[in-house]
């Protein structure tokens, strides 16, 4: 199991190691800097003083010098200076990861929550009137994009209720049932979508398992359904559910860069668009590291849970 | 007779009834705390350093100008603009001294008494006075203050510009949102993340990209002003859930430049309680030809290309009828230097659109174009849904004389960039002007060698009138020589003037004193706002 930890990890360093190139570079490949968007717009450009902000941002020397200064000041736990912000990226940044993390928290729970269950559902009532349905209902999941779906929630709450949620940041500390209500939506909107890929996962995937001898043997021996679904079936099933369930956190962030926006909520993923709109390099890159940090740590947990999970894998490693 | 007497005692007693309580409902009303929108975070909190109104409108009320555009009123001019850290002033030296009588009872938000030494300090650093040691970041407007020999303030109370020859928009560009006083004591790169102003409200709190919330200066110069309690400014960035929060009455005003029609008009037919008032936005639409391309030189292609762009279609098709037409300066009634009608309508491009498509064609046909060899050209415009719209409808009305062009859509961040190197053959482009004035518009837009100068139009005897007018003190005078640029520039292809589009801000009835003007960046402070709840 060590030896299988260790490889994972090593890969996941490796993996980090050539996103952190690729962000840097790509970055820097889309025309245009800060300096540009910043004198561009001005009209009247003093070619010098052009030139004085871009030494003063770093930004006039060679690429690799400014890579190798990035992971220096990264290693160090400094993420740089917003360059539109004029103040220390990580105080940009800091007060909007909780609101994207609470809202992907909750986003996925909606839709581990929903999707496994009505996954099930659909699984145990194969070929009824209840399983189309539910298909169709998560056809129509994978079909509409979150941040329509969110602009409808707010469309139909402001022509049915005439209210919307606060527009500004509440803190749970400050009105809980505000804060609720203010992420509640836009995670049922994020949530809902993801929930039909589970489900989609969890159907066929009880399907194969419903199959079995032992779930035949189980029924034999008198076990009531449910307990021979929950019990047997979907702890058998589990697997793919995890790895799509992964999958749909890490991704999620792509996701709610709009709904953040829709419903305004100043998270991490809404300042991420416009950091890359002004070149906001700092920012921008520690950003999108992060988020790769996300997905690999999450893919990184689901490789050890499917280790821990399955035998057949841990002494597969070994 | 009698019965006569008292019908007419009745009517009496109701008119002044009625008269009273209309004075009372419109008596203004001290509290509350309005809630403004912003569409972006400001880049900075300078406005001497910005060129958006994303930092304009929620600064203005932190700051006060030497004088001001009044807000009260839609139309700008000199005739409107009133004292605000000035109480007076006076032209000298056969204007070429421009004094202002200071007030002595301003204070800056941290105390510190306000001073002449602020006015020169403020200036001087927009100008870049040889010795000042204050240096903006980006200083867009140096160039509003090139005709400024040098600031004098000699006494706290009173400050002269002496200036290199008489101008007559210099006080309208005084008077622009884009001009307020900053102090003196505290560095100009601090200003960037704060704010200390003399204004109506003080800073107090940023939300970065969220929300940026001011309250009431409980010493402010003018007593009982402001009447508001405070604003709060939040950023929202979509639009949709802009209207969605007006309507839901989260917001009580949209974004001052929420200019689309449709979105106000579905509002308004959702919540038929918002009113709706129709503006101007200073901000006209055009079509630039690169000269600085052979292809372009040739006056007779130039004229093709104005003449296959029917302007009334322009004004349905690209603007929804939210726009009116026009040459180089705001027309009128919006502006007070636009070509008169008449005269508009003999501009190659204003006339019957049929008739001019067929002389298109000839003269592409003369130039040796036609349907076995079309002219060929790109149309770069900025990726801004507006502005691809509008050149969708300029592509289409090439096709239609056998000009085939591509579109290219280019982000914003390099759009200028790209403008100011003049890589492009044909753009769509808009231009939004600060006052309404030839000095601000034709210096920064048509003067030869102006980086804003986009399609490097250069006319030494365009220039000279633009130096003329700006001389000229008379208004008649200026008006008719105004005019004269306006034709020449037009007809000489400098900028293909398509039209000036419109503004319609949708916004809760109780509400008051907001008053939009020809120009957004102009009547953000905020004083005279109250609610009436």
């Amino acid at each position: 199991m060590l030896v299988y930890i260790v490889q994972r990890v090593l890969t996941a360093l490796v993996t980090l190691f050539g996103m952190s190139v690729l962000i840097f570079v790509l970055l820097r490949l889309v025309p245009g800097d800060i300096v540009d968007i910043i004198f561009s717009s001005a009209g009247f450009v003093n070619p010098a003083a052009k030139v004085e902000l871009a030494r003063e941002l770093g930004l006039d020397r060679p690429i690799a010098l400014q890579y190798v200064r990035w992971l220096e000041e990264l290693a160090e736990g400094n993420l740089g200076k917003s360059y539109r912000y004029d103040v220390p990226a990580w105080q940009v940044v800091k007060p909007r990861l909780p609101v994207t993390l609470e809202l992907a928290i909750l986003a996925i729970l909606i839709a581990v929550v929903l999707g496994v269950f009505t996954g099930v559902l659909s699984a145990a009532r194969q070929d009824s009137a209840l399983d189309y349905a539910l298909s169709l209902l998560s056809l129509a999941g994978l079909s509409m994009p979150s941040f329509w779906l969110g602009m409808m929630i707010i469309l139909f709450l402001v022509s049915w209720a005439g209210w919307i949620p606060s527009m500004v940041y509440v803190s749970p500390r400050e009105d809980l049932r505000a804060h609720l209500l203010q992420f509640v939506f836009p995670a049922l909107a994020v949530g809902y979508r993801g929930s039909a890929l589970i489900m989609r996962i969890t159907r066929s995937s009880m399907l194969e398992v419903l199959g079995e001898d032992y779930i035949r043997t189980a029924r034999a021996k008198g076990q009531r359904e449910w307990p021979v679904i929950f019990g047997h079936a979907l702890r058998n099933a589990i697997l793919p559910i995890i790895t799509v369930i992964g999958f749909e956190f890490a991704f999620m962030i792509g996701g709610l860069v709009v709904t953040e926006t829709v419903f305004n909520l100043p998270g991490v993923a809404r300042y991420l668009v416009d950091a890359i709109l002004w070149r906001d390099y700092p920012v921008a890159q520690n950003l999108v590291m992060l988020i790769g940090v996300a997905v690999v740590v999450v893919n990184l947990s689901v490789d050890l849970l499917y280790g821990w999970l399955d035998p057949r894998i841990r002494y597969g490693a070994t | 007779m009698r019965k006569r007497f008292h019908r007419l005692v009745f009517c009496a007693f109701c008119s002044i009834l009625i008269a009273t309580t209309a004075s009372a409902a419109q008596a203004p009303k001290h509290g509350g705390i309005l809630n403004a929108t912003l569409i972006e975070a400001p880049p900075s909190f300078s406005i001497h350093e910005e060129v958006t109104i994303s930092t304009v409108w929620p600064m203005m009320p932190c700051y006060n100008n030497l004088v001001i555009f009044d807000p009260l009123k839609k139309q700008e001019s000199l005739e409107t603009i009133i004292p605000e850290l000035a109480e007076k002033w006076t032209l000298q030296d056969g204007g070429k001294s421009l004094v202002f009588f200071l007030r002595k009872d301003v204070k800056w938000h941290d105390g510190q008494p306000f001073t002449s030494k602020d006015v020169k300090h403020t200036f001087d650093t927009v100008r870049e006075a040889p010795g000042i040691t204050a240096k903006l970041r980006v200083n867009p407007r140096q160039l509003w203050y090139e005709n400024v020999e040098s600031i004098d303030a000699s006494t706290p109370d009173a400050v002269v510009f002496r200036l290199k020859r008489p101008e007559s928009s210099l006080l309208l560009m005084l008077a622009s949102g884009y001009s307020p006083i900053y102090p003196a004591h505290i560095p100009v790169s601090e200003l960037r993340s704060k704010c200390v102003g003399t204004g109506p409200f003080k800073l107090k709190e940023y939300r970065q990209g969220e929300l940026i919330e001011m309250v009431k200066n409980p010493d402010y110069f003018i007593k009982g002003r402001p009447y508001l309690d405070g604003i709060r400014y939040t950023i929202i960035k979509d639009r949709s859930t802009r209207y969605a929060a007006l309507q839901a009455g989260r917001q009580d005003i949209p974004f001052i430049w929420e200019v689309a029609r449709m979105p106000a008009e579905a509002a308004k037919r959702a919540v038929p309680k918002l009113v709706m008032i129709e503006s101007s936005t200073n901000v006209n639409d055009h079509i630039l030809v690169n000269l600085t391309k052979p292809l372009f030189k040739d006056p007779k292609l130039r004229l093709a290309i104005t003449l296959a762009v029917d302007r009334q279609g322009y004004v349905q098709a690209g603007r929804q009828g939210a726009a009116i037409l026009g040459g180089v300066m705001l027309p009128r009634p919006y502006g007070a230097w636009g070509l008169p009608e008449a005269e508009q309508k003999k501009i190659p491009g204003f006339g019957d659109p049929v008739k001019q498509k067929a002389d298109a064609k000839k003269l592409l046909a003369e130039l040796g174009y036609g349907p076995s060899k079309p002219l060929k050209i790109a149309v770069s415009t900025r990726a801004i849904p507006i502005y691809v719209d509008i050149a969708g409808y300029i592509m289409d009305q090439f096709r239609q004389v056998g000009i085939q062009s591509t579109l290219e859509q280019v982000e914003t961040g390099v759009w200028h960039a790209k403008m100011t190197r003049r890589e492009f053959d044909v753009a769509v482009s808009a231009t939004g002007i600060g006052p309404d004035d030839p000095d601000a518009n034709l210096y920064e837009n048509f003067k030869c060698g102006s980086p804003r100068n986009y399609s490097a139009y250069c006319s030494d005897e365009v220039d000279r009138m633009i130096e003329q007018q700006s001389q000229t003190l008379e208004r008649d005078k200026r008006l008719k020589l105004v005019n004269e640029i306006d034709k020449r520039l037009q007809l000489d292809g400098a900028r293909m003037m398509l039209g000036w589009s419109k503004e319609y801000v949708a916004m809760w009835p109780y509400v008051k004193n907001v008053v939009p003007h020809q120009s957004i960046y102009n009547y953000g402070r905020m004083q005279e706002v109250w609610l009436d709840k």
